[in-house]
């Protein structure tokens, strides 16, 4: 308990890291690595801990070097949920400066740094989409959505959790899969996806309600060897 | 609404395919409830991985210099002013009812000291160094606190703009996080206000772009000089 909370506030390096070997192996930093593959462990994602220790205290020069290192992973996360350019530039600006702005509240405990910063890309380019087809200012719409925050996901990143949710998404219908892959990291949401497939809209939801619940019985398997 | 089917639409709103009323819907319960919020965050975490799937994209070579321009930091004061007061009129937005504070924060402005009356002799003045003031908020909008701090009278003062009352058993205790990353407490809240004069090694260390921090500790603060809860509310000191 102690060493976990220990960790909530940047700490001198070396502080707080999770047990495990796997725990730093992130999302695809190294940018000549195909995305498809398992990255090789890397000293590259435990780097990124002291740099947002650093951005915690002001340290321009961390921001940059995190910057240097993950803006191509989360460009590619922002274009790839949003259409327009402009926007996935502008909520990338708007990733960094949260970082810069909130870097104290990540907690080594809960994510690695890379899942840290990709789910926030992933959560504020959904913000935007979907103020965008509302028509909506997209900052009265961020401050409707709770789940931006760096405490509102948990996760223990390990290349054993890609794997583990690869395996079971390959176990559902594979429209059902599909599908979930699309609204996760697409945006694509169920009238969208109905339309996509040409299918009634409770057609849509019944498969991604049925995915989503074998998912989640599939992964809360006790894992056997 | 059934509990299997609050975490369906957890799941559902985590994976994002949600949109009109049901997204409103999930928007309220996620603001409103802390077990759904929860759910969402288990979700979210299932599903992350996903995101090693995405290809990186280089983004454009200029976007670097938009975002350390809109760093705060030692620019024009001129246009420090009107960052601030944007902001607070944006955080006065979300916050509502936080009028009085966003009036002291507007008062900082006003009461920056004015330079030294040049003295008779020395052409020497020394500036006295620029208030400046934190907003401590978290992401989910819930937790949101205004820090002034007063060099030249190292006077501190906090003061709540929502209801952060801890639980029965616990204290909020502020820290600062200087340059060199170790975070220094500065007491825990008395209330939902407190006033504080530091002694001056603690006031020296206390300049722009530090980080304030609110952390959940136990009554009487932190038993081991570090915090041993999650940290809540955060925010960067900025000039006033």
């Amino acid at each position: 308990m102690q060493a976990r909370y220990a960790s909530a506030l940047p700490s001198p390096a070396g502080v707080g890291f999770p047990p495990g070997p796997g725990w730093f192996i992130g999302v695809g930093m190294d940018r000549t690595v195909p995305e498809s593959e398992p990255l090789a462990p890397t000293a590259a994602s435990r780097e990124l801990v002291p740099l947002l220790s650093g951005i915690a205290a002001g340290d321009r020069s961390a921001l940059a070097a995190l910057y240097e290192r993950t803006s191509a992973k989360l460009y590619g996360v922002c274009i790839r949920v949003l259409p327009s350019e402009d926007d996935a530039q502008e909520v990338l600006q708007d990733v960094f400066l949260t970082v810069w702005r909130k870097a104290a509240m990540y907690d080594p405990a809960k994510a690695s740094p890379i899942t840290w910063l990709a789910v926030m890309a992933r959560n504020k380019s959904i913000d935007r989409l979907r103020a965008r087809s509302l028509g909506t200012n997209p900052l009265d719409a961020a401050a409707n959505v709770a789940d931006d925050s760096p405490t509102a996901f948990e996760v223990i990143e390990q290349n054993e959790e890609r794997a583990r949710l690869t395996s079971c998404l390959d176990q559902l219908d594979p429209q059902h899969s599909a599908m979930i892959r699309a609204a996760f990291l697409d945006g694509a949401t169920y009238p969208e996806l109905a339309q996509r497939q040409a299918v009634p809209l409770g057609t849509m939801k019944s498969w991604i309600r049925r995915g989503l619940s074998r998912l989640r019985s599939c992964l809360e398997q006790p894992v056997t060897s | 609404m059934s509990p299997d089917d609050r975490d369906q639409l957890a799941a559902e709103f985590a994976l994002g395919a949600l949109s009109g009323p049901e997204l409103a819907q999930a928007r309220a319960l996620a603001a409103s409830d802390p077990r759904f919020r929860a759910e969402i965050a288990r979700w979210s975490g299932r599903l992350s991985p996903l995101l090693e799937e995405v290809a990186s994209v280089e983004p454009p070579a200029a976007l670097w210099s938009g975002i350390e321009r809109s760093l705060t930091g030692p620019a024009a004061s001129g246009a420090n002013v009107i960052q601030l007061r944007r902001r607070v009129g944006l955080w006065r937005g979300i916050a509502g009812g936080a009028m009085a504070l966003a009036a002291s924060l507007a008062l900082v402005l006003v009461t920056r000291p004015p330079p030294a009356a040049p003295p008779a002799i020395a052409p020497v003045t020394v500036e006295a160094p620029a208030p400046m003031v934190a907003m401590l908020d978290d992401d989910a909008h819930d937790m949101k606190l205004v820090a002034s701090w007063n060099p030249a009278q190292r006077r501190l003062m906090v003061a709540a703009a929502s209801d952060i009352r801890p639980g029965p058993d616990h204290a909020h205790e502020l820290w600062m996080i200087p340059a060199d990353g170790k975070p220094r407490s500065l007491g825990t809240m008395p209330g939902p206000k407190m006033r504080a004069t530091l002694d001056l090694p603690m006031a020296s260390q206390l300049r722009e772009g530090v980080t304030l921090a609110l952390s959940v500790e136990p009554i009487g603060g932190s038993p081991t000089g570090l915090p041993t809860g999650p940290v809540v509310a955060s925010g960067k000191l900025e000039r006033a």
